[in-house]
């Protein structure tokens, strides 16, 4: 058990593979050779569309993105331990996730292009639409995860959340209330080292994250965020440990965005070259690359076909995304409630009368 | 940094205050079976032994924040227990004019900032109080006092983490008196023991009997001194326990009389506290009749100023909620 031996006041984390692609063969989880290529692939085409929405936003093809270059492994290896049944909810920077779960490309884009639709998931696709603001969401994840208990049905929830988040009321709320209930609950936190520009450090006196978990009684470990092995390993754990009634954890994956907070961000302005450059080195792709290259397990021309294959995914996502059609404008009042207020019914009429006056005009 | 043992005047002091507290509330449950006051009421008997021996500490330019359970704080704190007892009768001499009733008494003079009806609304108050000390450099400590209900919501964690990282002169004192109104602490956190949840701030969490008022003193002295050193909070934790119902007409279907007795019997900290300093040669038979008589006239003192004192006047309803006049 991860959780026993790993002390976060002591500041030990999980780690199996070395940014230098060695692997610790005492820890090594049930995963071979080609599911690690498999979880080679999802990461690189996260990375590529990560790259390319931030392109279609400078274009103005896209809205505010929120970047994940450099947690690709965070978000690969914590969803491959789930099944169809298990619930994810997550913040905006999970894209990543969100997909791995079953939520098409296509949607993903949808949604960052402002179409409304992009939130609708497809039926069996156990995900919530992002949620913007800071810390909202892991009270959501308690709902389902409590619902899942309640009705027996073996479902564990799964909630994403940043290192700012955890600073926020309604987090503390959620995990105290997932303790008590003994909801099949997991707490993930991406400690990527920022709020937007806060460090860590100015954001809480703990030096660990993971160990907030003593405070509402069960197990909070620090991971790799960057290793998918060891992020593998220690979600494994905690959501067989969820599935089986034992209750939560809070799993501290620490990791490092290395692109913006948002494309309304300029990191330039709260950290230096070298500390990204830093983590460059860390790069959670690189380190499987130069694993399975040791392995023989990966080549440049298996590379290059990943390349295109990746590429073209993305592309056809983004393309088939902006073939919807733009939604009229009064579809803004269509999806809050089930019956419209009457307020939002007057607003509505408001709008459309607006409207009609500007093509008069 | 040990702390000082309280000197014999000291203990003289407290002990008076423990008893004003526990003779006021009874006066007050008593008016309210009179239907003499507004509103409800929340008594801290059984748990003197918090308020009195940690402000025991602080000058009147500290801050405190209180909760619905705010008497024991006020008096501990030396609010005036007449302006108090008008409050609670609804009279305009009252602290709040007679229009904030048992749950909003606040005395700046004094550095009481006031009780509050929403469960855990004081932690923000607190921290700022602790952030204004720091900025103005004052050496001003700032006790934030809360039930085990409040730590379980939001403001709780959101405070003391900043309170934590920005090292403020803040006290985080939970008074865990086991039950949140009628639910039991272990229906609602896992965790036994609220000091325990100090590790989530990085700050030292301290644990003591809330019904020793020596323990309380000597705990309670070396957090408010650490704060003062600017070495930043504490989450201290006093387990204690409230004699009487939640509000005053609980039924207390939660818990049995037993469990009542055996705290109320063998626990009560103001027995606790005369026991010593009889032991210590401090406190005479003819002394305690003394301070108690005292109490008790201050106290008929304070409801025959309330008694007198007049009700607002309906054009005061709309006065003194916004700094400028909205009626």
């Amino acid at each position: 058990m991860f959780a026993d031996r790993y002390d976060p006041l002591q500041d030990e984390m999980v780690s199996i593979l070395t940014p230098d692609g060695c692997c610790d063969e005492t820890l090594r989880p049930d995963l071979d050779d080609e599911q690690i290529r498999t979880m080679y692939r999802q990461m690189l085409t996260m990375r590529l569309y990560d790259r390319k929405a931030v392109s279609m936003q400078r274009q103005g093809r896209f809205g505010t993105y929120a970047q994940m270059e450099g947690q690709e492994a965070c978000m690969a290896a914590s969803t491959y331990p789930l099944e169809p049944r298990d619930w994810i909810v997550s913040s905006y920077r999970e894209t990543g996730a969100m997909w791995m779960h079953g939520v098409p490309l296509k949607l993903l884009s949808l949604y960052w292009m402002g179409n409304e639709f992009g939130s609708h998931m497809p039926d069996g696709v156990n995900v919530l639409p992002v949620s913007i603001p800071v810390g909202s969401h892991p009270l959501h994840a308690v709902g389902l995860a409590y619902a899942g208990k309640y009705r027996q049905d073996g479902s564990v929830a799964v909630t994403y959340f940043g290192d700012g988040a955890t600073s926020e009321g309604d987090v503390h709320e959620a995990m105290n209330l997932a303790g008590v209930y003994e909801a099949p609950c997991v707490f993930f936190c991406q400690n990527n080292q920022y709020a937007i520009s806060v460090p860590v450090r100015e954001q809480t006196a703990s030096p660990t994250i993971a160990q907030k978990a003593l405070a509402y009684g069960f197990p909070g470990v620090l991971v790799d965020g960057n290793d998918i092995m060891a992020v593998y390993a220690v979600m494994q754990e905690a959501v067989e440990r969820a599935r089986r009634g034992g209750g939560p954890s809070l799993i501290e994956a620490y990791t490092y965005r290395l692109g913006a907070h948002t494309t309304a961000d300029d990191p330039t302005k709260y950290r230096d070259d070298a500390e990204v450059e830093f983590w460059r080195s860390r790069d959670p792709l690189l380190r499987v690359q130069k694993y399975l290259h040791a392995r023989g397990a990966w080549s440049e021309d298996w590379e290059h076909e990943l390349l295109e294959a990746c590429t073209g995914e993305v592309e056809q996502a983004m393309n088939d995304a902006e073939a919807v059609p733009q939604p009229p404008p009064q579809d803004m009042f269509r999806y809050m409630f089930a019956e419209p207020s009457a307020a939002l019914r007057e607003q509505e009429a408001a709008l459309l009368a607006a409207l009609q006056v500007q093509q008069k005009g | 940094m040990p702390v000082e043992a309280p000197s014999a005047e000291k203990l003289l002091d407290m002990y008076a205050r423990m008893w004003r507290i526990r003779l006021f509330e009874e006066q007050a449950e008593y008016q309210s079976s009179q239907g003499k006051v507004m509103g409800a009421l929340h008594t801290y008997i059984g748990e003197e032994g918090v308020a009195v021996p940690a402000c025991a500490h602080l000058q009147d330019t500290d801050y405190i924040t209180s909760t619905h359970r705010g008497h024991g704080h006020c008096i501990a704190k030396g609010a005036d227990i007449s302006r108090m007892m008008a409050e609670l009768f609804g009279r305009s001499t009252g602290y709040c004019k007679g229009k904030g009733g048992s749950m909003h008494i606040a005395d700046f003079q004094v550095g009481m900032l006031g009780a509050n009806g929403i469960v855990a609304g004081g932690f923000g108050i607190a921290t700022g109080a602790g952030l204004a000390a720091q900025l103005r450099g004052s050496g001003q400590v700032a006790v934030c006092f809360f039930g085990d209900g409040a730590a379980n919501r939001g403001p709780f964690h959101e405070n003391i983490n900043i309170g934590a990282v920005w090292k403020l002169p803040v006290v985080y004192v939970c008074e865990n008196n086991q039950f949140a109104q009628w639910t039991p602490q272990k229906d609602v956190t896992l965790v036994t023991d609220i000091a325990n949840m100090s590790p989530a701030y990085g700050i030292p969490g301290v644990q003591v009997d809330g019904m020793d008022p020596l323990a309380v003193y000597e705990a309670a002295g070396e957090a408010i001194a650490r704060a003062r050193r600017g070495e930043g909070p504490t989450l201290l934790e006093c387990k204690t326990y409230r004699f009487h119902g939640h509000n005053f007409g609980d039924p207390q279907q939660y818990r049995t009389r037993e469990e009542i007795a055996e705290w109320s019997d063998n626990r009560d900290p103001i027995k606790q506290l005369a026991a010593h300093m009889r032991d210590a040669g401090i406190l005479s038979d003819e002394q305690d009749a003394d301070i108690q008589n005292t109490v008790q006239e201050e106290i008929t003192a304070a409801v025959r100023f309330a008694e007198s004192s007049p009700y607002p006047t309906p054009d005061e309803l709309y006065k003194d909620v916004y700094s400028y006049d909205i009626g």
